[in-house]
C-alpha cells in the first residue's frame, strides 16, 4: 500500500518533511501513514527448521528434472578452438575491404543537427512510460490531458488506487518536454502539485514533464 | 522554357502546400472548437502559413483553450499572440545562425520569448546549441526555467554552462525539475539555479578551487613556479 501514498506523504515517511508541513488535504493521509508505520511489528521472525527442509527438497527436485538438465547442457558456455590456415595477403585484402566499407557508411550518412530536417522534440522519438499520480479524494473521475494527446479530456483516464483518494495512470510519452494538466470530474483543471508549472496563455498554469531516455523528470 | 517550367512548379507546389495546410487545420479543429474560434484560427493559421510559420502550435493552442472551456475571444486572442511570437521567434532563431529553422525550433523560441527571454538571448542560445544539443530542447528548457522564476539571464547562463560542460540533452531536460526540487526545499528559484550552475561547472579533481571560504586565504598552487 506504500506505493499508493501521495509523494508528499512518502516524504513524510522518509522524515524529509513534518506532518505540520503537509497541506491540509494530506494531513489525514499523513497521520494514517504514520499510524500504520508505527504499528508495524518489527520483532524478528523465527522460521521453523521444517520449512527450510521443505524448500531445499523442492529446489533439489526442480534442479534434477530432465528438462532442466537439458537446458543447462544447451546453455553452458564451452571453449571452442578454431584453427585457420590463411595466406597473409588475404588478411590484408580483407582488412582493406572492411575499412572501405566503413568509410562508405560514414560518408554516405546524412548530417544530423539543428535545421529543417530536425523535427524531434529532444532529439529522438523514443517513448518512455511515465506514471501520473494525483491525490483527489472525493473525485468521481480524473484524466490527464496535454500536448501529448491534443488536450483530450477523455483520452487518458486515471484509475483510483484503492480507496485512498489517489488516482494513477501510466502513459507512453515521446522523449521531450510536455505540458499537461489533470481534469477532475470532467471540468476542473488541476495542475500537478509535484511538477513545475508554466503559464498556459489563458491565465492558468500547465504542468511540465520532461521525458528523457532514462525516464520522466518532474 | 526550363525557367518557366520551374516557376510553374514552384507556384503550383506552394499553392498545393497551402491548400493542404488549410485542410489539415479545418480537419483538426472540426468538432473541437466553436465555429467562431474555428473561423478566426483558420484565418490566423493561413496568414502564418503564408509567412512560412508553423501552423500546428496555433491549432494546438486553440484546441487547448476550447478543451479548458476558455471563452472564444480569449482563445482567439491567445492564438493571435502566439502567431506574433512565432514570427519574432523565427527571426531570433535565424539571427542565431539557423537559416531555415524547423517548426519545432520556432515553437521553442516562442515559448522562450513568452517566458520573458529576449530575442537576443534566444539567438545566443540557438548559437551555442550545436549537436548533440537540439535548439528546440534548449529553448524549451530555458523557457521553463524562466517560467519557474529563474531570472532569464541566469536561466540562459545555466543552460549555456551545462552545454559548455558537455552535459547531455537529458541532463538539460532535468534542470526545471531540479530547480523545482530546490524551491521545494526552501531556496528561491535563483538560488536553486545558482546551485545547479555551480554543480555543472564544478572544479575538476586536482584543481585549486576559485572559491575561498570567508576569512581564509587562497591556497598556493604547488605546481606554479
Amino acid at each position: 500500500m506504500m506505493a499508493s501514498y501521495h509523494p508528499l506523504v512518502k516524504r513524510l515517511l522518509d522524515g524529509e518533511v513534518s506532518l505540520a508541513e503537509l497541506p491540509p488535504e494530506l494531513q489525514a493521509e499523513g497521520e494514517e501513514a504514520l499510524r500504520l508505520v508505527g504499528a508495524a511489528d518489527r520483532a524478528p521472525v523465527a522460521l521453523s527448521p521444517a520449512l527450510e527442509e521443505r524448500v531445499m527438497t523442492a529446489v533439489r527436485s526442480h534442479a534434477a528434472s530432465p528438462g532442466n538438465r537439458a537446458w543447462r547442457w544447451l546453455n553452458t558456455p564451452r571453449e571452442v578452438e578454431l584453427r585457420l590456415r590463411v595466406r597473409p595477403w588475404t588478411v590484408w585484402a580483407g582488412a582493406l575491404a572492411a575499412a572501405a566499407g566503413l568509410a562508405l557508411l560514414l560518408v554516405g550518412r546524412p548530417a544530423s543537427g539543428p535545421g529543417p530536417g530536425s523535427e524531434a522534440r529532444g532529439g529522438t522519438r523514443d517513448s518512455v512510460f511515465v506514471r501520473f499520480v494525483l491525490y483527489a479524494p472525493g473525485a468521481r473521475r480524473v484524466a490527464v490531458a496535454g500536448t501529448f494527446n491534443q488536450w483530450d479530456r477523455s483520452a487518458a483516464p486515471l484509475v483510483p488506487a484503492g480507496t485512498s483518494g489517489v488516482w494513477t495512470t501510466t502513459l507512453a510519452l515521446p522523449v521531450g518536454q510536455h505540458q499537461y494538466a489533470f481534469v477532475v470530474d470532467g471540468a476542473r483543471w488541476v495542475v500537478d502539485p509535484a511538477a513545475p508549472a508554466v503559464d498556459d496563455g489563458f491565465g492558468r498554469r500547465n504542468s511540465v514533464v520532461a521525458v528523457t531516455a532514462q525516464g520522466a523528470q518532474l | 522554357m526550363r525557367t518557366i517550367g520551374l516557376a510553374l512548379t514552384l507556384v503550383l507546389g506552394s499553392t498545393l502546400t497551402g491548400a493542404l495546410s488549410a485542410q489539415d487545420v479545418r480537419a483538426q479543429l472540426d468538432g473541437r472548437v466553436s465555429p467562431e474560434v474555428q473561423r478566426a484560427v483558420r484565418g490566423i493559421a493561413a496568414d502564418a502559413a503564408a509567412r512560412g510559420l508553423p501552423v500546428d502550435p496555433l491549432v494546438q493552442k486553440a484546441i487547448e483553450g476550447a478543451a479548458k472551456g476558455v471563452p472564444a475571444d480569449r482563445v482567439i486572442a491567445a492564438v493571435r499572440t502566439l502567431a506574433g511570437r512565432l514570427g519574432e521567434a523565427r527571426e531570433a532563431v535565424r539571427a542565431g545562425g539557423v537559416a531555415a529553422p524547423s517548426g519545432d525550433v520556432v515553437e521553442g523560441g516562442a515559448d522562450a520569448l513568452n517566458a520573458g527571454i529576449s530575442p537576443r538571448q534566444v539567438s545566443d542560445l540557438v548559437r551555442v546549441s550545436q549537436p548533440p544539443q537540439d535548439p528546440a530542447l534548449t529553448l524549451r528548457v530555458a523557457a521553463t526555467l524562466a517560467a519557474l522564476g529563474v531570472p532569464p539571464k541566469q536561466a540562459l547562463e545555466l543552460v549555456q554552462g551545462m552545454i559548455s560542460a558537455g552535459r547531455s540533452p537529458s541532463d538539460l531536460l532535468g534542470l526545471p525539475g531540479q530547480v523545482q526540487a530546490g524551491v521545494g526545499r526552501g531556496a528561491t528559484p535563483a538560488q536553486a539555479a545558482a546551485g545547479l550552475a555551480r554543480a555543472a561547472g564544478g572544479t575538476p579533481p586536482g584543481r585549486i578551487p576559485d572559491w575561498v571560504p570567508p576569512g581564509q586565504r587562497r591556497p598556493r598552487n604547488p605546481h606554479k613556479p
